[in-house]
């Protein structure tokens, strides 16, 4: 017998209305990990990108095409170790809502460029060697079940063929990403394929690229290889804007506006509900037990006694259900980064997120269990027997 | 010498401006191992007085003296962990802790003691037995009858061996059988373990069990009969 058998009997007394608290302190945990880990998560896409990159645009719009005569030129300038062209392909696999994200690319380029994408060996030599080939990300071959060896039909939108049929690419490997800005979600195929098929007419669609990814040589600062790549083409034919790949994945990110301060915004006020939640749970709770705290007054408990209790037992809903909560935020993260894919890279919840949801536990528990602590510690005892149910 | 000693004791209850006078000057005295009965109207400051000398309230003028403590100059703290070590509590309603066993609510007031886990289940279980409900141990009060439920708050008042029980209306609740037990059972604690119990009722058969009774009105002693 101990005080906190005491507690945990008071918990277990009322099991539906712990499970309903345990269960809100739980979704609210849950929520702020999810909502915390896809701000880091963008935020990391954006840090871990290598400044050793830079990317080329159109200085019109992502969406503008630049001219793949321009890989010549753009190789030549002076500290631009590789460049590669990188086009958004957009294609549906069977259905709409199987959304993923395609890029036609110049595989040997590509690959040396971007040492966080790995791959077995044979699988990259196999890549390189078939005009259809293409390799995807782990995510997205667990989510569809694609392995080499397979070929995946997708319905070209921006790139429709004329014959009306779909596209056939056969998947030669399966890539892990190292880093965060890459994501897991990804195919990546041949730029030529797509090229010569709107070239021989079998597709249609614009030609050339969405942007060229550049690797500089040792010893170059990117913003001067930048400015010197923007400057060659000021006069046109197509302006171009140069920068480097975290700013790119930044800008990305500012697409999405202010979605990071709104997400905040949501967690916090699910955070205070759920505080409120909590009190109004201990408040009716301290209730039903004025006559037993009375009680242990009574038989000489000290007056600090019965607002521990009332702590302890909050701080019992706010870390079992912060437990389950950051629990269910743990092991959801694989099918949360393949939901994601390519929206936000590498989805994962960052350690500091569950010392932040254990922070906030307390803190839950701590607020919660104060309200009926304060007003039990003015009880006095006689009055709670008098008064107590 | 007086075990508990009450000396120009006064309470006064003010309450939207009118005072109430529940004691005036009142004086009391209770021996030591004495069965000591309370008697009087409803609202004539029994439970006052129980309540006084336990220190769960407190006089407005007077000393109290219980042992060699003067309980009136005790602050809250010294006064709650005092009443731990020296004072039992019996109440009409019982007031036993509905999630916990009765084992466990007689084991409660062990927790203020030094005494270990064993010793702790070791004692409760003794004083289970005294009250004659050692096979009801893990039982919650609501499994419990009234006579049952009164007995192991009894086991609970005596479980840390205080020398004073204080029991208000302990019989209050209780059918004629139960309440003979339960009267039986404070005789006993008086009689075989030297307890002073000092007990409020309305019932005259208690009284009758009592070595002396006390007659209160309106806040003053009227007139005391022994056995
Ligand atoms: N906190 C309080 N505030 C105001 N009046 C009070 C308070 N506590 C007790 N009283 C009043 O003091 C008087 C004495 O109360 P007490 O409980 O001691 O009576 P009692 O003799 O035990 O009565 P009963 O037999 O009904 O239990 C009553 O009139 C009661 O209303
Ligand atoms: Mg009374």
């Amino acid at each position: 017998m101990s005080l906190g058998r005491l507690v945990r009997r008071h918990v277990g007394s009322h099991p539906v209305r712990a499970i309903l608290t345990i269960g809100a302190v739980a979704v609210a945990l849950f929520l702020f990990c999810f909502l915390r880990s896809i701000v880091t998560s963008l935020d990391a896409a954006v840090q871990e990108s290598s400044s050793r990159r830079i990317i080329t645009a159109s200085a019109v719009s992502l969406f503008q095409s630049l001219p793949t005569t321009y890989l010549e030129a753009i190789e030549a300038i002076d500290g631009v170790e590789s460049a590669s062209r990188f086009t958004w392909f957009g294609g549906v696999y069977k259905e709409p809502s199987n959304f993923f994200a395609q890029f036609g690319t110049d595989p040997q380029t590509l690959m040396k460029q971007y040492p966080e994408i790995v791959i077995p060996e044979e699988q990259k030599q196999a890549w390189f060697n078939d005009r259809r080939g293409a390799i995807v990300g782990i995510g997205l071959a667990e989510k569809y079940g694609f392995k080499a060896g397979d070929t995946v039909p997708l319905l070209g939108t921006i790139y429709p063929r004329t014959d009306g049929s779909e596209w056939e690419f056969n998947i030669h490997g399966v890539y892990r990403s190292l880093r965060a800005n890459v994501d897991e979600m990804t195919m990546y195929f041949h730029w030529p394929y797509l090229d010569e098929s709107l070239e021989n007419g079998t597709a249609l669609g614009p030609r050339g690229t969405s942007v060229f990814l550049i690797r500089l040589a040792d010893d170059y600062r990117g913003e001067d290889v930048s400015d010197a790549i923007d400057a060659y083409y000021a006069g046109g034919p197509q302006r171009t804007r140069t920068q480097p790949e975290a700013a790119f994945q930044a800008d990305f990110v500012n697409m999405l506006g202010n979605l990071p301060t709104f997400l905040g915004m949501i967690g916090a006020a699910v955070l205070v509900a759920i505080l409120f939640g909590v009190v109004n749970t201990m408040t009716i709770a301290a209730r039903e037990r004025m006559r037993t705290m009375g009680i242990l007054k009574a038989l000489g408990f000290p007056r600090q006694v019965p607002s521990r209790l009332y702590l302890m037992e909050a701080i019992s809903f706010a870390a079992l259900g912060g437990a389950i909560g950051m629990g269910v935020a743990w092991s959801t993260q694989g099918v949360f980064r393949s939901i994601l894919g390519t929206q936000v890279p590498m989805y994962r919840v960052a350690p500091e997120t569950f010392v932040w949801g254990c922070v906030i536990c307390i803190v839950i528990g701590i607020v919660g269990g104060a309200v009926p602590a304060w007003n039990a510690s003015r009880l006095h005892a006689v009055e709670a027997l008098r008064r107590g149910a | 010498m007086a075990v508990i000693e009450l000396q120009g004791v006064s309470k006064v209850y003010t309450k939207g401006g009118e005072s109430l006078v529940v004691l005036d000057n009142l004086d009391m005295k209770v021996e030591a191992g004495e069965y000591l009965a309370l008697m009087g109207p409803s609202g004539s400051g029994k439970s006052t007085i129980l309540n006084l000398i336990g220190g769960l309230d407190e006089a407005d003028s007077g000393t109290i003296r219980v042992g060699d403590v003067e309980v009136t100059r005790l602050d809250d703290a010294d006064l709650t962990s005092w009443r731990a070590r020296h004072i039992g509590y019996v109440f009409q309603a019982f007031n036993l802790i509905p999630v916990l066993t009765a084992l466990e609510n007689v084991e409660l007031p062990l927790l203020l003691t030094p005494l270990g886990k064993a010793e702790r289940r070791k004692q409760a279980e003794y004083a289970l037995e005294i009250v004659g409900l050692a096979d009801r141990m893990d039982h919650r009060p609501k499994q419990l009858s009234g006579g049952q439920e009164q007995r192991v708050a009894i086991a609970r008042a005596i479980a840390s061996d205080p020398t004073i029980l204080l029991c208000d209306e302990p019989t209050g609740d209780l059918d004629r059988e139960s309440a003979d037990q339960v009267l039986e059972l404070l005789k006993r604690l008086s009689t075989e373990f030297g307890k002073t119990v000092i007990m409020v009722t309305h019932d005259l058969k208690a009284g009758e069990e009592a070595g002396r009774v006390l007659h209160l009105d309106k806040g003053v002693v009227e007139h005391a009969t022994t056995a």
